[in-house]
């Protein structure tokens, strides 16, 4: 009896993994051999704590990380397809492809060991901006910062309710980073420097020319114009955008927003960029906006009545944003605040004349269209 | 069996690309990633990496999915390896497992040095220590890898030895080897509990 001791089936009879002929042997055994029970004891006991164990709710904003890396992870899949397609194999010799692809795997190769995250004590090569403490520690990937700090490619800062950073953006501009915030770096190129924010809120100062500096938020790009800005982005992804000074343009899926100093813009996800306001506008005709960007198109008739000759930004975007004789109404009202200049005919916004939008922006004392539309070439044309 | 249907119903949508399914799908499953994630890792930073990179993983390689296995296996399956992936990865830090001989006995010459961190350790920690589940959690923390996954496995997901065989490509024999292993390391580092409950 005591030759064939039980031990090693002991947590299978405790969950009932054993066959009833074991298991009647392995309770036979338990009643005669003291070693064994014991052994069962303590494994009842193990059991017994580990049964303690609760499940735990995952954070809020863990969609919205996912999202970016979603969206990154196409980018570079789009990236590479476009690589391929531009490649134009066909013309070559086997012998020049093979060359050729081989110097390809090379590079890819090395591009991917430079900027691969480095295993812990080697050396990190890849691309970096300067990250400072301000207050508390932020954490860079899994490691806190003393003082000083890089943010490599690809990397994460998070900063959590005690502790803010200042990240040097190359030699173009600072973003500090509020209490619990996260961020990532996603680009270091020349003409394209790129952070992802999936939470918290940021402070951006940019000295570049436009169209240098771009933040992905989990519901739109935002495109630095030359400026000043401020972006808040909540744990559903929804965004704020504020301008202290110059332009941000809020771009998704081909619907836009241009956004100047003292006006605000938030984007929704699914939705996209919404329509922007002047900050000083009254309460009222900023929660009509508000319905009005998210589908009450009743809401439009309080917007028109409310609005101001300033408002005339917010009118211009809504002419962007509706079509039909709905359009005509934001025509009129806005033809009310700031006459259309004479080339400018109801008929030709109706039949979406983007020169007449155009003419017309510069009547606004916004800035000439020439400027701050020499990034982009087409219209906002998403109409609802 | 509805939810079951409705799941399925969900796969195929994200093998067409359908983003809302997609995020259906990782609300219907991120709580069990990131539970299996944060009591195996231990800190939330590393798991939320985890827990992200499982449902990239998920996104990318949906396609590919063709239900022999089971979703959940599946997924379970991408859970542990990236779990164990991140464990192997941190083996260079300092830690426990710096420490532990092939059978997680502590080397006699690292003892006193490894007895010293501990206590810094649970001095940090003290507070927390008090709580039962605190202490389990870190019980199951100092447990080795393979260990550690079968009992978070076992006791968040009630899976059946031979479900967690299948997530980890072993036998059920071996699922049942752990099992008793864990249990005994448990009850060997929570002793001072046993008049607690």
């Amino acid at each position: 009896m005591f030759g064939n001791h039980v031990h090693k089936q002991l947590s299978a009879y405790l969950h009932g993994e054993l066959s009833s002929e074991d298991a009647s042997r392995v309770a036979d055994h338990l009643r005669d051999c003291q070693r064994c029970r014991t052994e069962f004891e303590e494994i009842e006991f193990g059991a017994q704590m580990a049964s303690q164990l609760q499940r735990e709710q995952a954070p809020d904003d863990l969609w919205a990380d996912l999202e970016l890396a979603i969206s990154s992870h196409r980018r570079g899949a789009k990236n590479a397809e476009m690589a391929q397609r531009s490649s134009g194999f066909s013309w070559w010799n086997w012998k020049t492809g093979l060359v050729g692809a081989t110097v390809v795997v090379i590079a890819a190769l090395t591009f991917v060991y430079l900027n691969r995250q480095p295993e812990p004590g080697e050396p990190d090569n890849r691309p970096s901006w300067e990250v400072t403490r301000l207050d508390g520690r932020p954490v860079i990937g899994k490691q806190r910062i003393a003082e000083k700090g890089k943010l490599p490619l690809g990397e994460w800062l998070t900063t959590d309710e005690t502790s803010r950073a200042q990240i040097s953006v190359g030699q173009i501009g600072e973003v500090k980073l509020e209490p619990n915030s996260r961020i990532q770096l996603v680009e270091t190129l020349e003409d394209n420097h790129r952070l992802a924010m999936a939470r918290g809120k940021m402070e951006a100062f940019i000295w570049a020319p436009p169209r240098k500096f771009f933040v992905e938020t989990p519901s739109a790009l935002a495109v630095d114009l030359g400026c000043s800005y401020t972006l808040e982005v909540a744990e559903d992804g929804t965004s704020l955008l504020h301008v202290t000074m110059g332009w941000v343009a809020f771009e998704w899926q081909g619907r836009e927003s241009f956004v100047p100093a003292e006006a605000k813009c938030v984007t929704r996800p699914k939705l996209g960029p919404g329509t922007p306001y002047f900050k000083d506008a009254s309460a009222e005709f900023q929660s009509a906006l508000t319905a009005f960007d998210t589908g009450s198109i009743d809401s439009l008739d309080v917007i028109l009545t409310l609005a101001r000759k300033r408002d005339a930004l917010t009118l211009w975007h809504l002419l962007t944003r509706t079509d039909g004789e709905t359009r005509g109404k934001v025509f009129d009202r806005l033809a009310q605040l700031i006459p259309p200049p004479k080339k400018v005919t109801r008929a030709g916004v109706l039949s979406n004349d983007r020169t007449m939008f155009d003419l017309w922006w510069k009547e606004l004392g916004l800035g000439d269209t020439e400027w701050w539309r020499m990034w982009k070439g087409d219209l906002p044309t998403q109409s609802r | 069996m509805n939810e079951l249907h409705n799941e399925e119903r969900l796969i195929e949508a994200c093998r067409r690309g359908d983003r809302e399914s997609f995020r259906q799908l990782f609300e219907l499953h991120k709580d069990r990633v990131w539970t299996i994630a944060l009591h195996f890792i231990g800190d939330e930073t590393a798991a939320r990496d985890i827990t992200q990179q499982v449902f990239l993983k998920l996104f990318t390689a949906i396609q590919q999915f063709r239900g022999e296995a089971g979703f959940s296996t599946w997924l379970y399956r991408m859970t542990a390896n990236a779990c164990l992936d991140e464990q192997r990865r941190r083996r260079r830090f300092l830690s426990f497992e710096f420490f532990k001989s092939d059978d997680g006995e502590l080397n006699s010459m690292d003892k006193q040095q490894a007895q010293q961190f501990k206590q810094e350790l649970v001095h940090e920690d003290q507070h927390a220590q008090l709580e039962l589940s605190a202490a389990v959690k870190s019980a199951v923390k100092e447990l080795k890898p393979k260990l550690r996954i079968a009992i978070l496995l076992k006791y968040f997901e009630g899976l059946s030895y031979e479900e967690i065989a299948n997530v980890l490509g072993c036998s059920a024999g071996t699922v049942a080897s752990r099992l008793n292993r864990g249990h005994k390391e448990l009850a060997k580092r929570l002793q001072h509990l046993r008049n607690d409950i």
